[in-house]
């Protein structure tokens, strides 16, 4: 029997790299949706890490980091927060 | 589920996550504490704190009042409670000294930490930063500040 291929859906789902956990602990929406300020997920609202291991939406830390109240540290450990240099 | 028109002046971000709170709060339903919006605002919460147990405040039942501001988590949210309280942390207005609601406060933290906190606040005061001396200086003494304790509680709640 020979199966001619007609058409071909594709299908993919994506989510981002976490190894640890699934929601950000400042806005507690899940980093495979994008942070509440933003429409779409994806390369638009990206995640990002800190050197102390933690991970947030990058537009929720930079709006912890930029308020007058703290000193630019982790919202979990309250360590400085530093981001992972990648590669 | 759609806008009340409370919450017009209320930020998207703020929304969501006062809703996400609440979710939370009625899932987790922890014995002694409830917390809930006081009417179509979202910004303006009230709640109860009931003393641990094996604390002098074991079965006292408070009312708060708590208030979040347009940005938070990035700020704190203002709580005070409205049963007048006995309590070395606490002023005659029902304004709260506890850290984690002033310099130490985190994006991170939730109602139900902070809820939490004053729970435990109640049976573990700072007596270090009194709002309420008199109060600080009687907790030497745990039989006679049960007693005023006691005769405050029944003289101010409903
Ligand atoms: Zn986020
Ligand atoms: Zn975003
Ligand atoms: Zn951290």
């Amino acid at each position: 029997m020979k199966i001619t291929l007609k058409q071909y859906n594709g299908v993919a789902t994506w989510r981002w790299n976490t190894e640890t956990e699934d929601i950000c602990g400042i806005c507690r929406l899940e980093f495979d949706a994008c942070c509440p300020q933003c429409l779409f997920p994806g390369e638009t609202c990206p995640i990002v890490e800190g050197t102390c291991g933690h991970i947030f939406h990058k537009h929720c830390i930079e709006k912890w980091s930029n308020s007058d109240k703290n000193n630019k540290s982790c919202p979990m450990d309250r360590l400085p927060w530093t981001l992972v240099k990648k590669p | 589920m759609p806008e009340l028109p409370g919450n017009t002046a209320i930020s998207p971000a703020t929304l969501k996550r006062l809703k996400n709170e609440l979710m939370g709060l009625m899932m987790a339903n922890i014995k002694g504490i409830t917390a809930f919006p006081e009417s179509d605002n979202m910004l303006s919460w009230i709640g109860s704190i009931e003393g641990a147990a094996e604390t002098v405040y074991s079965g006292l039942k408070y009312k708060i009042k708590i208030k979040f501001s347009n940005d938070f988590p990035i700020t704190a949210p203002t709580i005070v409670f409205t049963t007048p309280i006995y309590h070395p942390n606490v002023d005659k207005q029902g304004n709260i000294c506890l850290d984690i609601l002033k310099e130490e406060w985190s994006a991170v933290y939730n109602v139900q930490t902070i809820l939490l906190s004053l729970q435990s606040l109640l049976g573990e005061p700072n007596p270090a930063s009194p709002l309420n001396v008199d109060a600080a200086k009687l907790w030497e003494n745990q039989e006679a500040y049960k007693t005023a304790l006691l005769e405050h509680y029944n003289q101010n709640s409903d």
